[in-house]
């Protein structure tokens, strides 16, 4: 058989002599596509969407089930908590106007701390078997499911605003950001077993570097879920700071540092945290930078800067690179092996950045969660 | 389509504090680190927990 002599005309009736069937063939797909394009578009987009809300229809309602089983079974609730995790679940907080932004930060501060305590006394009234490690773990927990509830609910209501008004570029931005939504929400799902057993997070590295350090020496409460511990090196004073484990807390490092600092004012601060590393960047990769290097809503990161500015002290940052998923999933191996290396750049940077008989301060940021100290 | 699932297995790192010597071992609910575990089975010192972490292998 000859391949080679094909007609092209006459396969795509381009000729004078064209048939008119053939005719149709080309001109209706472009009628349907001028007109129609859009809603093709929009079905195609749709079953995809519609597959991943499935997903994190799954993924809240296994949260909400992990939770419930964790306090009926492991906590031996008073009575029935469904009732009242499913309230929890609902709760909203409202952020305050931003129109005139002076002042903000103090304000965001005050309702996020606001929620933090009341959600406390309400899980704690959950049961009576519930100590402080157990209700840092629950109230992690429930922080989990009820992200995972807005993310679906959130995601849900773009789908059918779009679908309902037809309205095909309405479904565009949510398409664009559905792999990262994704992304985040199966890291959820998959930290609530690390959460659940107790055991160390990929954020916990900071706590963990600083919780060695710590090793051995007396530690003293400073502030809410926080220790504080102090230690000489090379003619230095060291003031260790972390979240007090191993509960599932990351303390509050800004508020103990005010303490510190009013107290004896430091000559560097030094912050060791996890960082969410870049595509491409290799996981459990250690930078050293300046700044404050602490995550969050941002009120920690402006008390602490605030601190060091009024008070003229450099902040020095470590930060260990990883994945969303990584962060807040159990620690891999190759994130705790960098604990030691870590260690040794403190160090480093104490001797390059300070002379003997200065003070520094270090603070290892991050959910202390199976991280004593 | 093809991916193959990955499930995470919880290791524990015990090392001691006298010789240095690490065992590895499945997680046990209740591990933490830097908390003082058994006796070394090299030597009388005592062993403590160092690294928990977790090893994906696939399905």
């Amino acid at each position: 058989m000859n391949f080679t002599s094909f007609d092209f005309d006459q396969l795509f009736s381009m000729s004078d002599d064209s048939n008119p069937l053939m005719m149709l063939v080309w001109i209706l797909p472009i009628i349907l596509f001028v007109f129609y394009g859009q809603r093709i578009q929009l079905l195609v987009t749709s079953s995809e969407i519609k597959k991943a809300i499935k997903k994190l229809d799954s993924f809240r309602d296994t949260s909400r089930t992990e939770l419930i089983n964790y306090i009926k079974h492991t906590l031996k609730a008073n009575d029935d908590p469904v009732k009242k995790i499913d309230r929890f679940l609902e709760y909203f907080t409202i952020m305050p106007v931003d129109m005139d932004p002076n002042g903000i930060v103090d304000k965001v501060h005050h309702i996020v701390r606001s929620r933090e305590d009341f959600t406390r006394l309400q899980v704690k009234s959950l049961s009576p078997e519930m100590n402080d490690i157990e209700l840092t773990k629950v109230q992690t927990l429930l922080e989990i499911a009820s992200s995972l509830q807005m993310i679906y609910k959130i995601v849900n209501h773009m789908f059918l605003t779009a679908k309902k008004q037809n309205n095909y570029p309405l479904i565009l931005p949510l398409q664009m950001m559905l792999p990262f939504i994704m992304e985040q929400a199966e890291a959820m799902k998959e930290a609530i077993p690390a959460f659940k057993t107790g055991q160390p997070i990929g954020d916990g590295i900071g706590p963990m570097v600083v919780g060695k350090m710590m090793l051995n020496n007396t530690k003293n409460s400073i502030t809410f879920q926080t220790v504080s511990s102090e230690i000489d090196f090379e003619g230095r004073k060291l003031l260790l700071l972390k979240a007090e484990g191993p509960g599932s807390t990351v303390g509050r490092p800004a508020d103990a540092l005010e303490i510190i600092v009013s107290n004896d004012k430091p000559d560097a601060i030094i912050m060791i945290d996890a960082a969410l590393k870049m595509e491409g960047e290799s996981s459990a990769s250690i930078a050293q930078g300046f700044g404050a290097a602490i995550g969050g809503i941002g009120t920690e990161k402006f008390q602490i800067e605030a601190i060091a500015t009024n008070n003229a002290i450099p902040i020095f940052s470590i930060v260990i690179k990883q994945s969303v998923k990584e962060a807040i999933t159990l620690m891999t191996k190759e994130i705790a092996d960098t604990a030691d290396d870590v260690c040794v750049q403190v160090y480093d940077m104490i001797r390059e950045n300070t002379t003997q008989g200065q003070s520094v301060v270090i603070i290892g940021v991050g959910n202390t969660a199976g991280v004593p100290q | 389509m093809f991916s193959k699932k990955k499930i995470t297995v919880a290791y524990t790192i015990e090392q001691c504090t006298k010789c240095g010597m690490q065992v590895k071992r499945k997680f046990k609910e209740g591990d933490v680190l830097f908390v003082n575990m058994t006796k070394c089975v090299s030597c009388d010192g005592l062993t403590m927990i160092e690294k928990i972490f977790g090893e994906s292998t696939d399905q």
